[in-house]
């Protein structure tokens, strides 16, 4: 059964637009979807090796950056910029992790904030390389054509395909995880990490690799949140908040599994945005209120929740 | 050597409001062993509570905290009851977790009731800075200085004097053993989660005459408050007043002689050093 669901839900994926293609409900989809992704990337750290991290803008930022600049100052297109913003934020979780894998608890989750305000700080004053709290603009994206026919920019779809791929690899990602040794790694070091020390696991590396393969993606998301918008500046995308939304995302959704960011997505971020639309500010008020209800009664996320559901009435 | 002596008297003005912040949050964390990240968003209810106040009871901000400061009190004792109590058994990163949804919560509440202008609090007395021996001293931050340090002294006498203080102490220092001495520990928490809260809008009332006041100001406020009680020592009062005095001065010596905009990353880089090298605290004297 499981096994036709899979198929039956990508093509879902790529046929959404053509079933409803009213472009606030694509604008909502590709917002759900990107989401999903950063979701899904604090999924693999926070969900797989338990390290609560409240500075993952840190990597969406340096994703947005690195392809905003990619782009206009050496004039390489966003789709080539995207992939090496997932890079560039994955190499930039190197540094980051060795120093605050260090930390544990609470404590880690503190430095990790901690890191990202400075480094916010460095991107809002780094003016010839970011261009201040001014920003970066891009104008027009270059023209491309695709099986032949030139891509309409102006329109919302091609965006929606571009992160429909971006989550299809992310949703790849968090499975890998749950498959390989890595993931029965970082769970071990979830459960606890003085024992998976005393195993022979390494656990400094483990959680560095989950932390780049984690930040991979949020970088990744990052490149396309400026290829989207079209803006960035230092506060719209190395914000706390940001790093905060993230990890709801993940937690109301259910950690470890790989619906989990999507159900969380589309549960915030529907209400948040149509709740924007009607009351323009404090769309946030129901990420918080999920999230206490989340952690007090349903400690596996939504997602987790229904998975076990579903599993006891199909048995 | 007159900038030196301005940046030092601006730093301790300023320092003596984030030590009253960091004592709430540091009491929090010894007795519940609570990281709360809605403490931010306490000081924020307290400078709209005194904006309140100022606006439409025509009342002096400075006095408002006779009213503020009970109201916090209760504020606190219904969150703890109702909302936290039975997250704490589930561990510091639920409760980490819990905190920072509650404190979304609150500051999109306030965003969505009295929107996410920026306002300010006049005060007419308060026009022209005292200059005593040259140095601009700002009448407002002279007035909370002044009333910081008579509330945190009056907090240290309490917890230092009186059986509830002892109690809060004792369970701070080892829970099972305080209880049992017969400590009521459901009921310290209580009360200590309910003092931190007031202790925090009781800061934020002070300051609401010298800042700028908006929905989400928690949020950076909130990360002072972890570099306060990290310099100090997680949990340790004298540490929070240390770590609060010390990270005003740092912040203002830096930004004359390093640089404004960096000004709060430097209290940050402390942090991180601090948290890596001495996790205890410059002091050596919180848990770590």
């Amino acid at each position: 059964m499981k096994k036709s669901i899979i198929p039956l839900a990508i093509l879902l994926l790529l046929a959404a637009p053509r079933i409803v293609s009213a472009p606030f409900f694509i604008h909502l989809m590709i917002m759900v979807l990107m989401w999903t992704v950063l979701g899904a990337s604090w999924n693999i750290l926070g969900g797989f090796t338990g390290q609560v991290s409240f500075g993952h803008s840190t990597f969406l930022g340096a994703g947005a950056y690195t392809t905003m600049i990619l782009f206009l100052k050496l004039g390489i297109a966003p789709w080539y910029g995207i992939p090496v913003g997932g890079l560039v934020a994955a190499l930039i979780a190197l540094p980051i992790g060795f120093i605050c894998f260090r930390l544990r608890g609470p404590y880690f989750a503190l430095s990790t904030l901690a890191v990202a305000e400075i480094i916010r700080l460095v991107a809002l004053n780094w003016e010839s390389l970011t261009n201040g709290p001014v920003g970066l603009l891009i104008t027009t994206l270059p023209d491309v054509t695709f099986w032949g026919r030139s891509v309409d920019w102006e329109n919302k779809v091609p965006f929606y395909y571009i992160i429909a791929v971006i989550a299809l690899a992310a949703f790849a990602a968090t499975y890998m995880m749950s498959r390989t040794r890595l993931g029965a790694y970082s769970l071990a070091i979830r459960e606890d990490i003085d024992s998976a020390e005393a195993i022979g696991i390494n656990t400094v590396q483990t959680r560095v690799t989950a932390l780049s393969l984690s930040a991979f993606f949020a970088g990744v998301a990052g490149g396309f949140y400026a290829m989207y918008f079209h803006y960035i500046d230092p506060d719209a995308v190395f914000s706390i908040a940001l790093s905060v939304e993230m990890v709801f995302i993940a937690v109301v959704g259910g950690l470890t599994t790989v619906a989990g960011p999507l159900i969380g997505a589309i549960v915030l971020v529907t209400f948040g945005e149509t709740f924007r639309q009607i009351f323009l500010v404090g769309h946030l008020i129901f990420y918080g209120l999920m999230m206490m209800i989340v952690i007090r009664y349903l400690p596996d996320g939504i997602w987790g929740r229904l998975r076990l559901w579903f599993r006891t009435q199909l048995s | 050597m007159e900038t030196f002596a301005q940046s030092i008297v601006s730093g301790l003005l300023t320092g003596s409001l984030y030590a009253m912040i960091g004592v709430g949050l540091t009491v929090i964390f010894g007795v519940m062993r609570i990281i709360n990240m809605a403490h931010g968003d306490m000081v924020m209810l307290g400078m709209y509570g005194a904006f309140l106040s100022v606006t439409f009871l025509k009342i002096d901000p400075f006095l408002s905290i006779i009213i503020w400061i009970p109201v916090a009190f209760f504020i606190g004792v219904f969150i703890y009851r109702f909302l936290l109590k039975n997250i704490v058994p589930a561990g510091e990163l639920n409760t980490l977790l819990y905190t920072a949804g509650l404190s979304l919560f609150i500051a999109n509440l306030v965003l969505l009731v009295g929107t996410g202008d920026y306002r300010t609090i006049k005060l007419k007395y308060a026009i022209m800075p005292l200059r005593p021996f040259g140095i601009s001293v700002p009448i407002p931050l002279a007035i909370a200085f002044g009333m910081a340090i008579l509330i945190t002294v009056a907090l240290y006498w309490f917890l230092v004097r009186t059986d509830t203080g002892r109690a809060i102490r004792a369970t701070s220092q080892e829970p099972e053993a305080a209880a049992l001495m017969g400590v009521n520990v459901d009921r310290t928490a209580i009360i200590t989660f309910a003092l931190g809260t007031a202790l925090a809008c009781a800061a934020g009332a002070l300051l609401a005459p010298s800042l700028y006041l908006y929905p989400t100001v928690g949020e950076i406020l909130v990360a002072k408050c972890f570099v306060i009680v990290v310099l100090g020592g997680l949990g340790s009062v004298p540490g929070a007043i240390a770590g609060g005095l010390l990270l005003g001065v740092v912040e203002s010596l830096g930004a004359v002689y390093v640089s404004v905009p960096y000004k709060d990353g430097i209290g940050l880089v402390i942090f991180l050093l601090v948290l890596l090298f001495r996790p205890s605290g410059l002091f050596g004297i919180g848990k770590s």
